[in-house]
Formats: C-alpha cells, sequence, structure tokens
C-alpha cells in the first residue's frame, strides 16, 4: 500500500516540477516582453533633478554594463535570474533579490495569515450551509460573506484604523526599527484580519466550498453509506473539503498578493506590495520585474503544493486526473 | 490546477438533495436584485450621457468643500473641491463603460477561442491553452498591472488591456469545461453523426445554446471587477484620472477626509460599488441557480 | 601667488572669527541628554550619501549625518562649518579654506574613527565632477575650474569667473575619503550610499528593508554631542496614516503635514505646529510656441481671471503668500513693490476682447475660427489631492471667462518628455524649488530655449536677455538688486507664467521635543539643538 502509494506521487511530482520550471520560463519570457517594449530610457531616473544629456546616459549605461541587443539582455538576465542575480535597484543601487527577501517574508506573513482568516470565515459558513442547506440562520453570513467581498480592500482598511486607534487609542504600526512591544503582535493583526476579509475571494471560497462538499455529500456511495449507518466523514472531509481547499487556497494566491499591495500601503507593513508600489511610481525596472518573478514563484509553488497534498490525499487520483486539465 | 466557476457546477450531474432547497424563490429574488442594480447602472449611464444630473458634476463651489448630505440641495453632499457627489456618481459609471467594455471583450472573445479550440480539438492545442491559462494565472493581476504601469504610462486602456487578458483563463476553463460536459453525454457524437459540419455544432449548439448564458453572467462579473481593480488603482494614484470621475477616485478622494471625521465622500461611493458588485454577484449566482434546476429537471 | 584680501560677512567672501573650538564632547549647555525621537516621512529615501541622492527624505537624512565647509543659517547667512575661516582672493577667483583640526569621521564598527583633511574635501569634489557619477549635483559646481589641496588643514578653490555669492555654494556636504567602496566615482552601487559615514551630529546605524533609517548621536560631534540619542526616519506610503500614526503617538514629528490635516492637528494641545518657509513657489507656465499664447494679453487675461487668494485660503487654510515674480519669495533679489494682480475677471474679458477673441456658439472664446482652448499638463505626484484642486479650480475659473481648459495628468517621466523634450503642451502646473541662489537666467533667457532645458515656454525678450546677463556679470550687490527689481517688474508684467503663491510648510511633532528649531530647505541643520526633557524620554 505504502510504496504503490509513493511511486504515483514522485511520478506526479516531478511531472509538476517539469511543468512548473516550464511555467516560470514563460513567466521571466513576459515579463522581459513587457520591458522592452517599454518606450523612453528607465536609466534617466539616475539623473533626476537634472535633466541628462545623452553622453550621461550613456555613461550611466557604460557604469552598469548592460548590453544594448534585445536578446543579450534577455539571456544575461536570466542567466542572472537563475543565480539569484535579479539585477540591482535603479532607485536604491541595492540587490534586488536580497531586496525582496528581505520584504518577502513579512509579505508572506501577512497573504498565510490573511489565507487562515478567510478559511476561518468560510469554512464554518460553507460546512453549515451544505449540511443544513440555506437556514435563515447561516444565509445573512452567507450575504456578509458577499458584503466584504464587494468593499474596496482600501476602505475597508480605513474603518478599521479608525475603530481600532479611537476605540483602543493606540495606533496599528509595524515597526521594524523600533523595539518589539508586547502589542506588536497584536497590531499585525489587523492588516492580516482586513486582507483576509477584503481580498475579494471569501464569497467565492464560501461559494466553490459549499458546493463541493454538497456534491460530495450527494454522491450515490456516501448516500448508501449513511443509509447503512456507516461514518461517511472520513470521506466527506477528505473529498469535500480538505482537497477543495487546497485547491482553492493555491488559486487564490495570486488574488491574495495582489490585495496584500494595497493593505500594505494602509497599514505601512514593510512588504513587497509596498516595494513593487514603489517601484511603479519610481519606474524602477529591476525591481518590479523582480517581484513579479518572485511573485509568479510564489503562486507556482503554491499550485505545486497543492498537486502534492491532492496525490497524497488521494494516490489513485494521479493516474485518473492529469494535473492541468479541467475536464472532471 | 483545476478550475472551480461557479458557472462549471453546470456541468455536474444535478442532485435532488439540493442545498438549497428553496433555491426558487432565493434565486429569484437574487435576480430580481441583479437586474435592478444593472438597470439602474443603465440608467445612471443614460442620465450621465444627456447630462440630465442634478448639478454640473465638474462645478466646483469654494464654500462647500466636503458638505454632509443635504447641504444646500446636494442631496449626497460635496466632494474636496465642492462638487455635488450624486452628480459624480452618476457620470461616473461612463468611466468604466468602455473601459470595461474592452476588458470583458478579450476575456470573452479570446476566453472562448481557446476554450473552444482546447475543448472541442483537444491534444496538442489543449496542452497549449493549459500552458497559457496558467502562465496567466501565475500572476498576481495587480502586481502585473504595476509592472505595466511601471514600463508604459498610466492609461486606463492598458491596464484593461491586462483585466482582459487575465480573464481569459477563466472563461476559456468555462468553454472548455462545458464541451466536456457535453462530450460527456455524447452530444457532440451525436451532432456528428448528425453530419452537422464542425463550426456549425460548436457556434451554434455548444456556444449558442449552451455557454451564452455562463458568459452573460461572466461579463457581469467582470464588470464587478473591473471597479474593484479601478479602485484599488486609484488608490494607488494610478486610476482614472481627474477631472474624469470614478467611483474609485472619489472613494480615494473622500477617504483623505475620512479621519478627521467626514465619512460621507468616501462612503457614499463605496457603497455605489458595495450594492452593485453585490448586485452583479447575486444576479450571477441567481441565474446559476435557475439554470442548474433547469438542467437537473 | 595670488594676493588675498579678508572681506565682510554678510554676502561677499568672508572671515568671521575663529568659533570657540570646543573639544567633542557633551554640549554642557544644562540640557538633558537622551530620548528617541521618530520621524515620519512620505516616500522612502533613495541613497543616504549627499551626492547620489536626488530627493527631500534623503536630503533631510544627510543634513543630519554629514557637514559642509560652511553652513547656511536660519537667516541665510554663511556660517563656519567645517571650515573655521576662509578668504577670498582680490580677483574673486580664489577661495581658501582653512579646515577646522578637531573634526573626526564616524568610525566604521571595529575600526578607530579618522581625522577629516583638506584631501577629504577635494576628494569629495572630485567624485562629484567625475562623468560615472550617478549625482544631480555637477551641473551646480561646474563654475569651479580646479581644487588645491594647500595644507592637511587648507585647501583652495580656483573658481573659472568670479559669480557673486559663491561662498553659498560651498555648503556641499563633504564626504571621507576612505568612504566609497570605489575612490574614482560614486554609483548607487557602492555599498557606501546605504552606510555613509559624515562627521555630523548623528551616525547611520541600521537601514530596514523596509528603508527605516535608524541614527544615532555621535558621541565626538565637533559641535558637541547632540542632545537627543536616536533619530528614526520611518517612511509613510500613505499621508493620511501618517498623520494618523502622530495623532497616536506611533511617531513623534512628521516633517511636512498635508494641510488638509493643518486644522486637527491645529486644535490639538499635545502637538506644535512649526511654520518653515521653503523657497519655492507654483505658477502656471505658458508655451509660447502656441500663436494664441504668444499674444501677452492671452496671459494677462488668464491671470486676471484666477482668484488666487481664494484658492490659497479654501484648499490651503490660506497658509501661504501670493508672489508676483519669478525670485524666490524671500530672497533679497525679491521685489516687494511689484504687486500680484488682482482677481479681474472683467480686466480680463476686455483683455481677451482687444486680442482679438469673441464669444462662439458654444460659449467658448474664438478669433479667426480658431478656439481658444488650450491643454493643461500636469505630473502625477504621490500626494495629488493639492495639485487636483489647483488645476481643476483653474480649469473652472477660465471656463467663466469663456476659455476651455483640458487638463491632462501624465506620469512624471512621460510629463517631463512632454514639457521639456517635446514642448507638446499649452500650459504646465508646476513649482520652482530654489537653493540658496536668486539665479533665473536659466528660466527666461533665450539662450535657454531648447531640448532639456529650462525656458520651456521659449519666452524670448532681448530686455530680459541684456539684464540676465548683466545681473549675472556685477559683483556690486546693490547694482544686481536693482537689475533683478528691474527684471522681476518686466517678467510680472510679461506674465510668461501666472505666478501663484509660496506655501508655508509646516512640521508637526509632539512638544515633548524642545527647542526644535528648522531649517527652511535642509530641515534638521539644527537637530543637534533639539532635547527631549527627561520625564519625557520614556
Amino acid at each position: 500500500m505504502k510504496l504503490s502509494a509513493l511511486k504515483p506521487v514522485a511520478l506526479v511530482l516531478s511531472r509538476e516540477l517539469a511543468l512548473t520550471a516550464l511555467l516560470l520560463l514563460g513567466v521571466s519570457l513576459v515579463v522581459f516582453v513587457i520591458l522592452f517594449l517599454a518606450p523612453g530610457d528607465p536609466f534617466s531616473v539616475l539623473l533626476e533633478g537634472q535633466m541628462p544629456s545623452h553622453e550621461a546616459r550613456a555613461g550611466v549605461r557604460e557604469a552598469l554594463g548592460i548590453p544594448t541587443t534585445w536578446y543579450g539582455q534577455y539571456f544575461a538576465w536570466l542567466g542572472n535570474l537563475l543565480r539569484g542575480n535579479f539585477g540591482t535597484s535603479i532607485r536604491t543601487g541595492l540587490p534586488v533579490f536580497g531586496e525582496i527577501v528581505r520584504v518577502g517574508a513579512s509579505t508572506l506573513y501577512l497573504t498565510l495569515g490573511s489565507m487562515l482568516v478567510t478559511l476561518l470565515i468560510a469554512v464554518p459558513i460553507a460546512l453549515h450551509a451544505s449540511v443544513r442547506g440555506a437556514t435563515p440562520f447561516n444565509r445573512p453570513f452567507t450575504l456578509l460573506a458577499y458584503v466584504v467581498s464587494a468593499l474596496p480592500v482600501f476602505w475597508l482598511g480605513y474603518v478599521a484604523i479608525y475603530l481600532v486607534s479611537r476605540q483602543l487609542g493606540v495606533f496599528p504600526l509595524v515597526s521594524q526599527a523600533s523595539a518589539p512591544t508586547e502589542r506588536a503582535w497584536l497590531y499585525s493583526l489587523l492588516p492580516i484580519c482586513v486582507l483576509g476579509l477584503g481580498n475579494g475571494t471569501v464569497s467565492e471560497v464560501v461559494r466553490y466550498l459549499r458546493e463541493e462538499l454538497s456534491r460530495v455529500m450527494a454522491e450515490d456511495y456516501i448516500r448508501t453509506a449513511r443509509a447503512k449507518g456507516a461514518s461517511v466523514w472520513r470521506h466527506a472531509f477528505r473529498e469535500g473539503l480538505l482537497i477543495p481547499m487546497t485547491e482553492i487556497v493555491a488559486s487564490k494566491i495570486p488574488f491574495i498578493l495582489g490585495g496584500a499591495v494595497i493593505v500594505e500601503q494602509v497599514f505601512n507593513w514593510p512588504g513587497m506590495g509596498r516595494m513593487a508600489w514603489q517601484a511603479a511610481q519610481d519606474r524602477d525596472f529591476p525591481a518590479i520585474m523582480g517581484i513579479a518573478m518572485v511573485a509568479a514563484t510564489l503562486v507556482r509553488t503554491g499550485s505545486l503544493l497543492q498537486r502534492v497534498v491532492y496525490v497524497a490525499v488521494n494516490p489513485r487520483a494521479s493516474q485518473q486526473r492529469r494535473g492541468g486539465g479541467w475536464a472532471e | 490546477m483545476k478550475r472551480y466557476t461557479q458557472i462549471e457546477d453546470a456541468s455536474r450531474p444535478a442532485s435532488d438533495v439540493s442545498p438549497w432547497k428553496s433555491a426558487g424563490t432565493l434565486d429569484l429574488a437574487c435576480v430580481g436584485y441583479g437586474l435592478i442594480v444593472v438597470a439602474a447602472v443603465l440608467v445612471s449611464y443614460v442620465l450621465g450621457v444627456f447630462e440630465w444630473l442634478p448639478y454640473d458634476p465638474e462645478h466646483i463651489s469654494f464654500g462647500l468643500l466636503n458638505a454632509p448630505p443635504g447641504s444646500a440641495g446636494h442631496l449626497l453632499g460635496t466632494d474636496f473641491l465642492g462638487r455635488d457627489i450624486l452628480s459624480r456618481l452618476i457620470v461616473a459609471t461612463q468611466a468604466y463603460f468602455l473601459p470595461g467594455l474592452v476588458a470583458i471583450a478579450i476575456s470573452l472573445v479570446a476566453g472562448t477561442v481557446l476554450g473552444a479550440l482546447a475543448g472541442y480539438r483537444g491534444g496538442g492545442v489543449e496542452v497549449l491553452v493549459t500552458y497559457f491559462n496558467n502562465l496567466v494565472d501565475s500572476f498576481p493581476r495587480l502586481v502585473l498591472i504595476l509592472l505595466v504601469i511601471a514600463v508604459f504610462r498610466v492609461d486606463i486602456y492598458y491596464i484593461m488591456i491586462i483585466v482582459g487578458v487575465t480573464g481569459v483563463p477563466v472563461v476559456a476553463s468555462l468553454v472548455a469545461g462545458k464541451i466536456a460536459f457535453l462530450r460527456q453525454k455524447h452530444f457532440i457524437e451525436a451532432a456528428h453523426v448528425l453530419g452537422l459540419p464542425a463550426h456549425v455544432i460548436v457556434l451554434k449548439h455548444i456556444l449558442w445554446h449552451h455557454c451564452a448564458p455562463l458568459l452573460v453572467i461572466r461579463a457581469t462579473i467582470g464588470m464587478g471587477e473591473v471597479i474593484l481593480i479601478e479602485t484599488s488603482l486609484s488608490y494607488l494614484g494610478f486610476g482614472v484620472q481627474e477631472p474624469t470621475p470614478s467611483w474609485g477616485n472619489m472613494v480615494q478622494a473622500g477617504a483623505n477626509y475620512f479621519f478627521q471625521g467626514k465619512f460621507w465622500p468616501s462612503t457614499a461611493p463605496a457603497l455605489a460599488i458595495l450594492f452593485t458588485i453585490l448586485g452583479f454577484h447575486l444576479l450571477g449566482d441567481g441565474l446559476n441557480g435557475i439554470l442548474e434546476d433547469r438542467s437537473g429537471k | 601667488m595670488k594676493k588675498h584680501l579678508v572681506v565682510g560677512l554678510s554676502l561677499l567672501s568672508v572671515v568671521v572669527g575663529t568659533p570657540p573650538v570646543s573639544p567633542a564632547g557633551p554640549k554642557n549647555d544644562g540640557r538633558p541628554d537622551g530620548g528617541t525621537l521618530g520621524y515620519g516621512e512620505y516616500g522612502r529615501p533613495s541613497t543616504l550619501d549627499p551626492i547620489t541622492s536626488n530627493e527631500m527624505v534623503s536630503l533631510r537624512i544627510t543634513e543630519l549625518v554629514f557637514n559642509g565647509l560652511v553652513g547656511i543659517d536660519a537667516k541665510q547667512e554663511i556660517v563656519p562649518e567645517l571650515a573655521e575661516r576662509w578668504e577670498a582672493s582680490k580677483d574673486g577667483r580664489g577661495y581658501t579654506f582653512y579646515l577646522r583640526k578637531d573634526v573626526v569621521w564616524h568610525a566604521r564598527d571595529g575600526e578607530e574613527a579618522r581625522p577629516f583633511t583638506a584631501d577629504d574635501v577635494v576628494f569629495t569634489y572630485k567624485i562629484m565632477m567625475h562623468p560615472k557619477t550617478t549625482t544631480p549635483l555637477k551641473v551646480r559646481y561646474e563654475f569651479i575650474e580646479s581644487v588645491e589641496k594647500l595644507t592637511d588643514h587648507a585647501v583652495q578653490f580656483t573658481l573659472k569667473r568670479p559669480i557673486l555669492n559663491a561662498l553659498a555654494k560651498f555648503s556641499f556636504k563633504v564626504i571621507p575619503k576612505h568612504g566609497p567602496a570605489n575612490p574614482i566615482y560614486l554609483t548607487r552601487e557602492d555599498p557606501f550610499v546605504r552606510q555613509p559615514i559624515g562627521t555630523g551630529p548623528f551616525v547611520v546605524k541600521t537601514i530596514t528593508s523596509d528603508r527605516e533609517v535608524v541614527l544615532v548621536a555621535n558621541e565626538n560631534y565637533f559641535k558637541g554631542r547632540p542632545h537627543i540619542n536616536r533619530f528614526i526616519s520611518k517612511p509613510f506610503a500613505d499621508q493620511n496614516i501618517m498623520t494618523q500614526a502622530l495623532m497616536f503617538n506611533a511617531i513623534d514629528m512628521v516633517v511636512l503635514v498635508n494641510p488638509r490635516d493643518l486644522p486637527e492637528l491645529q486644535g490639538d494641545k499635545r502637538f506644535v505646529l512649526q511654520p518653515y518657509n521653503a523657497l519655492s513657489y507654483a505658477f502656471f507656465g505658458y508655451n509660447l510656441r502656441n500663436s494664441l499664447l504668444a499674444d501677452k494679453r492671452v496671459r494677462q487675461a488668464l491671470a486676471y481671471a484666477v482668484n488666487r487668494q481664494e484658492v490659497l485660503d479654501s484648499f490651503f487654510n490660506g497658509q501661504g503668500t501670493l508672489v508676483s515674480g519669478p525670485f524666490a519669495p524671500g530672497s533679497w533679489a525679491y521685489n516687494l513693490d511689484v504687486r500680484p494682480l488682482a482677481f479681474d475677471p472683467q480686466k480680463a474679458t476686455a483683455l481677451l476682447r482687444q486680442a482679438g477673441f469673441a464669444p462662439g456658439p458654444d460659449g467658448t472664446l474664438q478669433k479667426d475660427g480658431k478656439k481658444l482652448a488650450l491643454s493643461l499638463k500636469v505630473p502625477i505626484e504621490k500626494e495629488s489631492e493639492a495639485v487636483k484642486r489647483v488645476v481643476l479650480a483653474f480649469q473652472n475659473y477660465l471656463k467663466n471667462i469663456g476659455v476651455a481648459i483640458k487638463v491632462e495628468f501624465k506620469e512624471w517621466q512621460a510629463w517631463k518628455e512632454s514639457v521639456f523634450l517635446e514642448h507638446d503642451f499649452d500650459i504646465i502646473f508646476a513649482s520652482w524649488v530654489f537653493d540658496d541662489s536668486a539665479d533665473i537666467s536659466s528660466l527666461f533667457h533665450s539662450a535657454e530655449i531648447g531640448a532639456w532645458k529650462n525656458n520651456f515656454g521659449a519666452y524670448s525678450n532681448p530686455e530680459v536677455d541684456g539684464l540676465i546677463v548683466e545681473s549675472k556679470l556685477t559683483l556690486d550687490h546693490e547694482k544686481r538688486r536693482t537689475i533683478n527689481r528691474k527684471l522681476h517688474a518686466i517678467l510680472a508684467e510679461e506674465a510668461p507664467y501666472t505666478f501663484l503663491w509660496t506655501l508655508t510648510n509646516y512640521s508637526g511633532y509632539h512638544k515633548k521635543v524642545r527647542r526644535v528649531a528648522i531649517h527652511p530647505y535642509k530641515f534638521f541643520s539644527f537637530a543637534d539643538e533639539w532635547f527631549i526633557p527627561v520625564a519625557d524620554q520614556k
């Protein structure tokens, strides 16, 4: 049992790894093509404050050692990427990769935390709705999930800050430089909750989980088993809750990362989203390219993990359901 | 990597133990509310185009900045330039109309083509389309938009092209899923046996008869996404630019006064966004519920 | 060997007495040391050295970390800093600075502090002017021909030609020779730009990934150890949040309070709002390449049509002053006798009539079938509310007299290209920020018309050209003043810009911070004197 279960897992894993690598290659090409189509000269940012002459621009280019042909630039960039060198930020002169790693951890903390919040809200609602059907008790909650998903997230953040600061008399500001206080983790709770509620995915998570659960509960053999009085929760949990949960979480990573851009801005959270915004402001191409690459990598890693969980939970499925298909 | 859209649910065998036992009335209520919202948005658009407005939306009154609702005849108050909020809310629907259509058209057309190709042809085409979908899905939409903003410039149409392209995978998988379902039901083989040409089967029987309602639902939800994305971008300073009003830049401008206790200038447009998006979603849900019921019976 | 001449203080090259050379250590002025001051900045610093940095957030930090040969005090007067005295040669081309001998550089971890010498001054100038160095400063120092070390504590600069008020330019910050990793030129990749060492009152301790910068007191500061132990610069991405952070004590100071938040802080006894004037003014600039705007009457009419005082009062709480001409308000060159134009829409209409415009069918004025419709290009800024308000009010005022304005917001880089390179605009809204100079030659001299030059509107007037050159060449301060007053009057009348206002900036801080003096554009110049009473140090 054990061995036969392991083999398909390894098989699927290697397949998925290859697919992930292929996709990331595509991602890098997309990012580069967007950059290549850019009008103007990103390097004039460096000389902000004086109107750069062409000689000065060339001087800067030379100082930065930038190849002139597009494929030269792409392969140079790709080669560097593979060596973990994402280039140097035009604005700060710092290696982009190191910067992203340093801020990425706090973004990861924010996104994982907010996913948990989303699930904590969505799972009970979905469970109740699928087991009991729509009742006067769970319907308002379902509606509420829809409402928070439809609110602009930064506005939600303002409302939360207004309430917390006025009620508790403290300001939820996360700082890296100041000594951590006992309240520090509480401060980080607010942005996590706001993102968990306001990333626009609660309603979809509720809907999806509800439907998957109902579907599983309605399957013939469950009904049979139930009629016989056997316990069906194990199966229902695996098929109806665990797998759909990993699926929806994996597929919502991009949305949550996008929401994080806004929430980080509102709460002055030291993360990737703020870096992305700053980079967009300054047209700091290397930085924003690096962030796009890392964000895409995170998304792909999420999918990869989801597949692993799926196959591990359900080894048989690796034969039936080849990854990437949509046919059921 | 399985896709989960509510529309896909129509492709699964309907069961008689529906969780929504009261689906009939509830779905109707949802659809009713959704239709009211759609009608309100359309009416606003028409009012805006013909300039049948309570006030000139661009008229500045220096003496009446951030006035509360009801003051001096401004039903919803005024904004940071003393402009009438109600008039601006109405006009703002125009800001979404064309850009939104661009985004939705890109998603629907490209998505349908790719989905139909993948679902009908299968094989290598399907692999390619799957690759494309996964590629597009790898990017957080907002990060991709920021990248494009950094590289090009702030232009709502550039942004909407990104929104459109990133919306393609959902539609593609929706259509492909539907075709797979029909194939499973031997619908397509039957059509082949009847000697129908492929394009007729795909266009008329598959897309028109089975996908059209789903695509309509998808379009409304897409419009909701456009509004929320624009709002987020407005907060970052990259949304629709003044003096053109959009709900997003109105929330953003109003929010500057939020902490001073002047809630209204941002809450009014935020509620407009809320009710509209809620309407779009409930419309989708309701229609879906009704369709599911019908296909089940 | 040139003869050196000692000249009197305020303007021309100078010697003031030697300040008392106090041994480094506590200030012994009876005020307590200790405490931390966290201040909020809108936006992140790019780099922390004085050469490659190009925005205000960094500039303020460099003010804490570095010193110049000379300083400029609150009254715009030159005071000794790293140089304890100086001499100017008779021909006005040679400047010799005698350096303090008690100055040491901040020590790097595990290293001895090194003394400051003439080599560092020579090094700073050379690296600043190197073609590969990334810096906006080069153009400002092209007037220097050479620099020479005389002794370890004396250095001589030779200018290409004598210029007025040259001394103020020697307030550039000096960096150590042993600082940058690359001793030839400085780019943003050099580690020095992130972990700089200077001679100033505060030492850069850490910089977090989010660009929070922690600075600690320099125990060996030559003016005595600063009172406050730590400065923390916190970057904010949202001005509303920054003000809230101040209100709820998450930070102690905001360097520039948004005008819209002033009423909220004014009403709060816990905070002090301190005004400081920046040498800047806002304006609408016209493109005279457009034949409609080439007519002086049209430009004057636009100025008369706008009620600038109303805009200032409604949108900036009246925190500013209207300006009438091209010089930095508050500078000696500014002519207070020229009054800002009054708001007079009738006069505006009359002027446009004179210029041959008549109302068209849609209410917009026209002349020979050509509509008076103009495009106004505005750069998108991070905090754009004030800008939006002003340009939309402008549009509204001009609509009232029948002039159609199309407002276009453009991303900063694109805006700069269309204004300074392609000259594709009718009107722009912008501000000039002056440093220590009252030199407007780059703005209005006809030789400055062209790609990437500052006379973007192609204003050309032989009389103005003549006066500008004359003003530049004269070394007589009074004569120069008279010329500049004349220039001011002419340009006010000619209206190549509609001059708007100079705003009063406000810093808001918790009242526990005492003895706060703020330099108009460098901000932290006097921060070593600030202190926090022991009871409030926590």
